[in-house]
């Protein structure tokens, strides 16, 4: 049974069909969440985003993108649940980011929401291929280490042409990759 | 769930976290009368007992006013107050068919649980019996209207006093089922002994509806099913052992 | 200690079922062994308060249950599970452990995850709607179970909880007896000796309405090394111990 066939029983009502799909997916998203947040924030975000696809799985467009629709609403949860935290002052979210592990945004940003983003990114750009194919050479040698276009050809030893198309290839991958969890109903 | 610990951080117990879901999912939300009846009775448990019994849902319920408008209706035809002579008879199957041993698969278990058994007992009996009085009322007034002719009693009598041997009759078919432990034994005792009270009215003085309207009766009937409710109230307080 | 028993009998008729038992039983896994008509079941009931004892001294979770209200804190604390439990054809797994809950006095908001609870434990995770006219026997039992662990029981008295259960599901049960075990009484009454050596700290030995035998598993084993007939030690200790019981 794929995870499109699980959503649309989840949609119907069917209770086994959602525990198959924590089953699934539950683990995965754990571990993304872990990097992000404290143990006892991850279960209620777990909590809340299988509840959330139990109740609204008919908005569901199967399309083969369930781990990212799930994504989607953990990411979402995760936000409710650190913003009813409150109002975020500076040493709050220091406190926080010592909390979480990770260092405070330079300009106030919620550190949480900023490696939330961060997460994000990871996804997407995995979306562009194992580690060492051409797309993803590309937007490891462009876009992480910043160099022109001229050394990337080099590099990659191919022309400056080729390495310019990939990178549109790229950019277009990313934005659509990035933008799939705002889709449906969310 | 036990293949989820394996790929999960060891800190988040995914178990803990499915049951949180779970419990949400699974949960039943009882219906506007449950809730106010476990508000009245102080006791979620017990308007889940009160309504769940056999004998008040839907299925029984509608054949119950189906039987009652139907002798409402026949009573117009025949002059025969039908529906005092029928609801007796309805209601004392209903008892039957509303608690006990002979309808609780679980009774072994019931009789262990917080919420004690007699309560249930107590609870369910009386709104069985409210409910039936209610049904055969209505019947009863829609047919009065119609109902003329000789010798027939009191239209007061006709109306109201088929209540007093429906206590009887109810008692007795209760006491029957639960000594006998059998649903079915109590309703046909029930309905039987009601048949005989009938045919030996119209035997005496030649109405059927004395049954229902001779007043001297009403004491027995009374002592009867005090008798009967004492005896039902015994026949539940023990399980006989052998089960 | 939360079970005490002294001198308890009870007569049906002219049939004495249980004629003079002694017990104490604290935390832990208690097992009741013993031949048909031994009064094993007679024994439970009594414990479950489902019926009172003819004489003798009861005490259940340090409370005497001869009185209503002692009786009824005995209840909500109880977990019970009969030899023979019925179903409600229409009622759903959930529902079914959700009635036995709301009946055992359980806060209504603590109700729904202690069902879910129950229910994933005994391993009907995949079938907590289903209706109970659709599960096989074992299954049936596994509900019954469920029921009778909903809420936590510190007294939790199953008589032959294995039936149906095939060797795969008694493993796991028995995995389960021995964590309820860690804190609360469970009395266990089965036939079959071995499920009993597997699980149970304390082992209890009944014929003919009596206890013959009150101990460990292991000095069970020992009494059956001379003379016991049986493919198991258990079941050797078994034999011996009625053997010379009925001597």
């Amino acid at each position: 049974m794929d995870d499109d066939d699980l959503v649309a029983r989840v949609a119907a009502g069917d209770d086994t069909a959602l525990r198959e799909l924590f089953g699934r997916h539950a683990p995965w998203l754990a571990v993304r969440l872990r990097a992000v947040l404290p143990a006892a924030d991850v279960e209620d975000v777990l909590q809340e985003t299988f509840l959330a696809a139990w109740r609204g799985a008919r908005g569901y467009r199967p399309q083969g993108a369930c781990g990212g629709w799930l994504w989607g609403i953990a990411r979402r949860q995760a936000a409710l649940i650190l913003r009813r935290r409150g109002p975020f002052t500076p040493a709050g979210q220091a406190g926080a980011a010592l909390a979480a592990g990770l260092p405070a945004g330079p300009d106030g940003s919620d550190p949480a929401d900023i490696a939330l983003a961060r997460a994000d990114l990871e996804v997407a750009v995995a979306t562009l291929g194992p580690e060492g194919s051409p797309d993803r050479e590309v937007w490891r040698l462009m876009y992480e280490q910043d160099r022109p276009v001229a050394e990337v050809a080099e590099l990659l030893g191919v022309p400056p042409g080729t390495v310019k198309s990939r990178a549109h290839r790229v950019r277009r991958l990313l934005r659509a990759a990035l933008r799939v969890p705002e889709g449906g109903m969310w | 769930m036990s293949g989820l610990r394996n790929d999960a951080p060891d800190d988040v117990d995914l178990g803990r976290v499915w049951i949180s879901v779970a419990a949400q999912v699974w949960r039943r939300q009882p219906g506007w009368l449950e809730r106010t009846a476990g508000r009245l009775l102080r006791s979620p448990g017990l308007a889940r007992a009160l309504l769940t019994t056999p004998s008040l849902l839907l299925p029984w319920l509608l054949t119950s006013v189906v039987v009652l408008a139907a002798g409402a209706a026949a009573t117009t035809d025949i002059g025969q107050p039908l529906v005092a002579l029928l609801a007796p008879a309805v209601a004392a199957a209903a008892i039957a068919y509303s608690y006990g041993p002979g309808i609780d698969p679980a009774w072994e278990l019931a009789c262990s649980m917080a919420v004690s058994d007699r309560m249930v007992l107590l609870v369910r009996a009386l709104a069985v019996f409210a409910v039936n009085a209610v049904l055969g009322l209505a019947a009863s007034a829609v047919s009065a209207v119609s109902v003329s002719g000789p010798a027939n009693g009191t239209a007061a009598a006709v109306t109201f006093g088929w209540l007093i041997p429906m206590t009887a009759v109810c008692a007795f078919a209760l006491a029957v089922a639960t000594v006998a432990r059998s649903a079915n034994a109590g309703a046909a005792a029930g309905v039987a002994a009601w048949l005989i009270i009938v045919l030996s009215g119209r035997v005496a003085s030649g109405h059927f509806a004395s049954a229902v309207t001779d007043t001297v009766l009403f004491l027995p009937y009374l002592a009867i099913g005090a008798g009967c409710v004492t005896v039902a109230l015994c026949a539940t307080r023990i399980p006989r052992g052998t089960l | 200690m939360n079970v005490e028993i002294t001198d308890l009998t009870r007569r049906f008729g002219r049939n004495q079922a249980v004629a003079g038992v002694s017990l104490q039983a604290g935390p832990g896994v208690f097992g009741l062994l013993g031949p048909n008509g031994a009064g094993k079941t007679t024994l439970l009931r009594m414990m479950a308060t489902v019926i009172p004892p003819t004489t003798g001294r009861l005490r259940l979770l340090d409370r005497d249950p001869a009185t209503y209200g002692p009786r009824r804190e005995v209840r909500r604390r109880l977990g019970y599970l009969p030899q023979n439990l019925g179903y409600y054809p229409g009622f759903t797994v959930a529902e079914f452990v959700e009635y036995f809950a709301l009946l055992k006095e359980m806060p209504a908001a603590r109700v729904p995850a202690a069902v879910a609870t129950a229910v994933e434990r005994v391993d009907l995770g995949g079938k907590a709607k289903a209706k109970l006219r659709t599960l096989s026997g074992g299954m049936l039992r596994r509900v019954g179970i469920a029921q009778a662990i909903v809420n936590e029981p510190e007294l939790l008295l199953l008589d032959e909880p294995t039936a149906g259960l095939d060797p795969e599901q008694r493993v796991h049960f028995r995995a389960l007896l021995r964590e309820l075990g860690q804190r609360a009484t469970v009395v266990v009454s089965t036939h079959l000796v071995e499920d009993v050596g597997a699980a149970c700290t304390q082992v209890a030995l009944m014929d003919q309405g009596r206890v013959v035998f009150d101990g460990t598993p292991g000095e069970l084993t020992a009494r059956g090394t001379e003379q016991g007939t049986g493919d198991a030690p258990l079941e050797r200790g078994y034999t011996a111990v009625l053997a010379a019981a009925r001597a």
